[in-house]
């Protein structure tokens, strides 16, 4: 079963947000943001911008007709500046002109006094300055102190993991449309229907009831559209108070400069073992980098702090973490919401404590890998672990202990290009860590035809979930998929929607249609039981669109039973809520269940080092991952590939450049995202055999963030290679650029 | 006036040429199918094919970014986006895409569509190599492209067999259902076309490939007079001519990677110039515009400083005068060419006999990326082994395009202490500063390596 978009996709068919036919007098938005990354506004002259041709307003904070506010967690982020900037880029006024040309040209009558003040662009910085977003975050389970008297290897140093720009191709952008009574309708590409439509309405000053917020689909998201709301209450407040359509979609290049990205983050690290390999003890420091406002990012941090042990039993550790206010765009979700980071830092320091030891990282962390009747440090007793499973199957079908070999071989004999390789375990804890999140709701109309709708709150992003939602419709009505359609994502039939992120998407909303479409089932069997006049109402089925009496049948289509369902007055809707049950945390005690169950997986990742050049490839990657009962395995495969090239290009290639001004240098010509020719020709996806999943819908398990964690392989196994030429440097910080490879091998003085 | 066919219908607007084309079709024509996602060339969602008309009547396509190609370079040819494929079915492209799920937001899709129908129209050989090569700048960031990958495989497995010559290949391609059937009748369509005649205005802006102009201006070349160096057919040519090579000022980097004389004479082109950019801007960026453009980092000026190079200047009059490149570029992005005057031709002198070439780059992303540091060697050695000429260029370490002064290598054996000293005077000579594309130091001590790496390549070959 395919995404069914794909149909359109190739016939450039679908429609984006930018392909909505304009409606008549359109007008086109853009933001004048501020060119200082901390300081006061003295004087803001918006008047020859005004006056400039085609120009139909230009609007401030004064004019925001509700609340100047769109912070997501802490309301700390003005839609427009007041009176102080705090990152290059911040909005400050919206010009609406007749086109978008014309209103970029007046953007450049705009002038502006800022009086400059100290910025802070280092996250340790920020922590020691106190600039932190929320509350600094510490857990400490066992002893540590004590465990690590006992320790024979202590693996101790410092890390570093940088950002990532989500590069969704369809660049942040919305279409608000003034309707009548003061409504207006938003088009949007947006991952957080409920959230959005909440910022509407506090921005424009109205009751949600007047705003619908309508999504069909986006072209990428990836987390970089689920917590600002800047790009959508703008051209809605433009639109609300011009009364006309309005317009705005940022600039591929105005979307590098001044929107969020995945964080980056320091570290410090201490990895105690005994004299066996076994983990005694760990501690961890997370700075996060989050930028100027709170945004995402205490939750992002949240789950990074609850990812720290990766997939490994660690008895005694102590974990703190910081979000650090920094004078950056306000970083925000990006695939995988602080679990590569998380799980970065203890993947870095078993490389270190394998090479203190004198073992390979491959033996240290198969044997710590989870197991079941492990406690996780926030006190959840684990079971149904496939963490061992998947390692296995891995090294059933690569021979690890022969590619190490192979690889060790091959160094011996070569001078100028050493090989390196990574085995990458991932545990990832399934569920919004926010437990109120974890809920969904369902709209299912069955027709007099016989066709269905179902509208969720998901968001399709090219993930595939609407074809899952499909397959739980059809697969519990017993209908044929091609009977059931999915409508758009919108307020006006769900409302209140968790955002489509955490992986959660077709966990939450396909378990809500599959209770809608259930209830309606019952509903259908009972009616045809007395339509058909069966003794035994328990013998009704339907099944492949037709209505079985026993093993006899069809004695009906499903069409026909529609139509007379609905002649005897049957109610052929339903609406059903799903909230996953179990789930709890405190972050007082930092303990609970914050997550209903784990997504596992492992990966070998083998990579080729020209020494010389500093350069390298990526020979060879292979996953096993753990998806339960698959919905749909071609969309599954589909996301482990996507995800794990995403996540290799993070440890890679993609790195962000800032000035010493904090102005965002990489643009979109230098901004290196994976083409086809880096990734690797031996690319082998399997999904681990015999695994169920009694915790979400149909027995699957969520599929779009964990494999991002075997992206990190690409680091550990780059690591490798580099540590077999030298081992005087600390770990290299992730991206390893070719740059950093080469600087590694090449500069003396330990700078990279 | 421009006119064109855009997919089964004439277009005739009145509307600037220096609007993209992409602007065109999706703002004027109100075709939404080709995307728009970054502007520079950079990702691929807005391919088109651009077909033209040959001399002999057949058609040759190239896949294209429209984000780059000024409307007014489309005069006389057929625009096929994605709405120009396929009617009430999926052409093969199409289903193959559906059929290994290589698709996932779509965004990307009707770009990496045309590359791929493009790739089976133009390409001289069907083979899957040829396809990646041809996917080279279609960016997708859901996929992974393991399943784009396995599609354009399963394309070529489909094509297996057709190997007659792109120009005659139209009527097989519309049997497989690659492209329609509207396709057959295009070139007479065109020849029919009534087009505007090169323009030769006084206060024109040249434009050639424009692959770069229009990532610079963009908004300027819209208010612009426009003279399009691709409508001079007579600099369109790359031809042997005794000792060297001449290459037309209008001739694109695809067609002179690809052409006979280069595949001869210069083998290793063919392939490091796959490096100097994608297959949807190496179809229509030229090789004098790359060279005009005077970066310091581009990787045709470079290699064409190793090889010895002359550009042949011809004034607004028709006058002509030859330049050395090395003595070509007088600052940062500053060159001796005058008002008026355009690089017609660029010579370049075959190998001698006992040369080697090589070209080094290396960038952050290992193609479709614009190098750190690059550099291209060219060594003669003499019949006794010494070094009888070497020239060495480098890119990335200077406000020009270097050629290392190395007049005192003449004479030496291209020994191991030859290759130290090389690599010593190359990071003596880099002055790099630290940029988007590296540190000044990185740059300086990677020179030192590349250069090192070369001659010793070089020097192995040649003994």
């Amino acid at each position: 079963m395919k995404n069914e978009d794909m149909l359109m996709h190739v016939r450039g068919a679908s429609r984006f947000v930018d392909d909505i036919p304009a409606p008549e007098g359109c007008l086109h938005a853009v933001l004048f943001t501020s060119p200082a990354a901390r300081g006061r506004i003295r004087s803001l002259d918006v008047s020859k911008a005004v006056a400039a041709p085609g120009v139909a307003a230009v609007y401030t904070h004064k004019d925001v007709p509700g609340l100047n506010q769109v912070g997501h967690i802490i309301k700390d982020q003005p839609l427009l500046a007041v009176d102080s900037v705090e990152y290059i880029g911040q909005p400050i006024a919206l010009v609406v002109a007749e086109s978008q040309r014309a209103a970029r040209r007046a953007l450049k009558l705009i002038s502006i006094d800022i009086e400059p003040l100290e910025a802070v662009f280092a996250p340790r910085e920020a922590a020691a300055k106190g600039l932190i977003h929320g509350k600094r975050r510490e857990r400490l389970t066992g002893d540590p102190a004590a465990a690590f008297a006992r320790c024979k290897y202590v693996a101790q140093g410092r890390l570093a993991s940088g950002p990532q720009e989500h590069f969704y191709f369809e660049t942040q952008r919305a279409l608000a449309v003034p309707g009548e009574h003061d409504t207006i309708k938003v088009h949007a590409s947006a991952q957080s229907p409920g959230a959005f439509h909440h910022h509407l309405a506090e921005v424009l000053g109205i009751p949600m009831h007047k705003v619908e917020l309508d999504i069909r689909r986006l072209g990428g998201g990836f987390g970089g559209k689920e917590s600002t709301a800047v790009w959508i209450t703008a051209p809605a407040m433009a639109a609300f108070l011009l009364k006309r359509p309005v317009k705005l979609a940022l600039a591929r290049n105005e979307d590098i400069a001044t929107t969020g990205k995945r964080h980056a983050y320091e570290y410090d690290y201490k990895l105690g073992l005994d004299a066996e390999g076994n983990i005694l003890a760990y501690e961890i420091d997370l700075y996060q980098h989050a930028g100027a406002c709170a945004d995402i990012s205490p939750a992002v941090l949240g789950r990074s702090f609850l990812h720290v042990g990766g997939s490994y039993r660690i008895p005694n550790m102590r974990v703190s973490g910081v979000s650090c206010r920094t004078n950056i765009p306000p970083n925000n979700a990006f695939r995988g919401f602080g679990v590569p980071q998380g799980t970065f830092a203890i993947e870095a320091a078993l490389s270190h404590a394998a090479e203190l030891i004198g073992v390979t990282p491959e033996e240290l962390k198969r044997k710590n890998l989870l197991r079941d009747g492990d406690t996780l440090p926030y006190g959840v007793r684990l079971d149904g672990v496939n963490a061992g499973r998947c390692w296995e199957a891995l090294d059933k079908k690569t021979d690890l202990a022969a590619r190490r070999a192979a690889a060790a071989a091959y160094n011996k004999a070569h001078a100028g290009h050493k090989k390196g390789l990574a085995v990458v375990p991932v545990c990832f804890g399934i569920s919004f860590a926010q437990t109120a999140l974890n809920q969904a709701s369902s709209l299912v109309h069955i027709y007099v035809d016989g066709s269905v709708s179902v509208s969720t709150g998901a968001v399709e992003m090219g993930q595939g979930v609407n074809a899952k939602i499909r397959i739980v419709a059809a697969r519990t009505l017993g209908i044929p998929v091609d009977r059931v359609r999915v409508d758009t994502t919108n307020t006006s039939r769900i409302p209140n929607a968790s955002p489509t992120s955490a992986s959660t998407g077709a966990d939450l909303n396909g378990m809500a249609t599959k209770h809608a479409c259930e209830r309606l089932r019952e509903r259908l069997l009972e009616f045809a039981a007395r339509h058909l006049s069966c003794d035994d109402p328990a013998g009704v089925s339907i099944r492949d669109g037709g209505v079985y009496v026993g093993e006899k049948g069809p004695v009906m289509t499903w069409e026909k039973l529609a139509a007379a369902a609905q002649w005897a007055r049957v109610d052929l809707s339903e609406h059903a809520f799903y909230a996953t049950p179990n789930l709890h945390y405190s972050m007082e005690t930092e303990q609970g269940r914050p997550f209903a169950y784990y997504s596992y997986g492992a990966s070998l990742t083998e990579v080729l080092l020209d020494c010389a050049r500093g350069t390298y490839t990526v020979e060879s990657v292979e996953v096993m991952q753990d998806v339960g009962e698959s919905l749909s395995a071609e969309i599954d495969l589909g996301q482990i590939q996507g995800a794990v090239v995403q996540g290799m290009g993070w440890a890679t290639m993609e790195q962000i450049r800032y000035a010493p001004d904090g102005r965002v240098l990489t643009a979109v010509n230098s901004y290196k995202i994976p083409d086809i020719k880096f990734v690797p020709e031996r690319f082998g996806v399997t999904l681990l055999k015999d695994s169920s999943n009694p915790y979400a819908v149909c027995n699957s398990k969520a599929i779009g963030e964990p494999p991002l964690v075997h992206g990190l392989g690409a680091y550990l196994a780059l690591v490798d290679a580099l540590r077999s030429v030298r081992r005087d440097k600390p770990l290299p910080p992730l991206p390893v650029t070719p740059e950093r490879a080469f600087m590694y091998l090449h500069c003396e003085e330990g700078k990279v | 006036m421009t006119s064109f066919i855009l997919n089964n219908s004439p277009v005739s607007t009145d509307k600037s040429p220096g609007m993209t084309l992409l602007e065109f079709v999706r703002d004027v024509s109100c075709l939404s199918g080709t995307k728009e996602a970054c502007r520079e060339g950079e990702c691929g969602a807005c391919t088109v094919l651009v077909g033209s008309r040959r001399p002999d009547g057949a058609m040759s396509y190239k896949a294209c970014a429209s984000c780059l190609l000024p409307l007014g370079d489309a005069d006389g040819c057929h625009v096929v986006t994605v709405e120009g494929l396929g009617g009430a079915d999926l052409t093969l492209v199409q289903k193959l895409i559906v059929g290994h799920s290589a698709s996932q937001c779509g965004f990307c899709t009707p770009g990496i569509v045309l590359s791929l129908t493009g790739f089976a129209l133009g390409a001289a050989r069907i083979s899957y190599e040829g396809a990646v090569d041809a996917l080279d700048g279609n960016i997708c960031r859901c996929t992974g492209y393991a399943a784009i990958r396995n599609a354009a495989r399963a394309l070529c497995e489909g094509l297996a067999g057709m190997d007659a010559a792109p120009a005659r290949r139209v009527g097989e391609l519309i049997s497989a259902g690659v492209v329609p059937d509207y396709f057959k009748d295009i070139p007479s369509r065109l020849s029919r076309l009534k087009t505007a005649p090169p323009q030769a205005a006084q206060n024109a802006v040249l434009v050639a490939g424009g692959t770069d102009l229009f990532v610079q201006k963009p908004e300027e070349l819209m208010e612009s007079e426009l003279c399009f160096l691709s409508k001079r057919s007579d600099l369109d040519y790359v031809k042997e001519d005794g000792e060297v090579l001449r290459v037309g000022g209008a001739t694109t980097i695809e067609d002179f990677r690809l052409s006979g004389p280069v595949r001869r004479h210069f083998p290793a082109l063919e392939r490091d110039f796959l490096l100097h950019s994608s297959a949807i801007l190496r179809n229509k960026a030229t090789l004098a515009g790359n060279v005009v453009n005077a970066s310091p980092i581009g990787d045709a000026t470079i290699i064409l400083l190793a090889l010895a190079a002359r550009l042949v200047i011809t004034a607004a009059g028709g006058k002509k005068r030859e330049v050395p490149l090395d003595k070509f570029f007088l600052g940062y992005k500053k060159t001796d060419l005058a008002c008026g005057e355009i690089v017609s031709e660029i010579v370049i002198p075959l190998l001698p006999a006992g040369a080697r070439y090589r070209f080094e780059k290396v960038s952050n992303r290992a193609t479709l990326d614009i190098a750190a540091v690059n550099s291209a060697l060219r060594l003669v050695t003499s019949p006794e082994g010494t070094i009888a000429d070497l020239r060495v260029s480098a890119g990335g370490v200077a406000a020009v395009p270097l050629l290392l002064a190395l007049e005192s290598f003449k004479g030496r054996k291209p020994d191991a202490a030859a290759a130290e000293a090389l690599a010593d005077a190359a990071s003596d000579a880099a002055r790099p500063i630290d940029d988007i594309r590296g540190s000044a130091a990185y740059k300086k001590l990677l020179l030192g390596q590349l250069v090192r790496a070369h001659f010793n390549a070089a020097a192995g070959e040649a003994a």
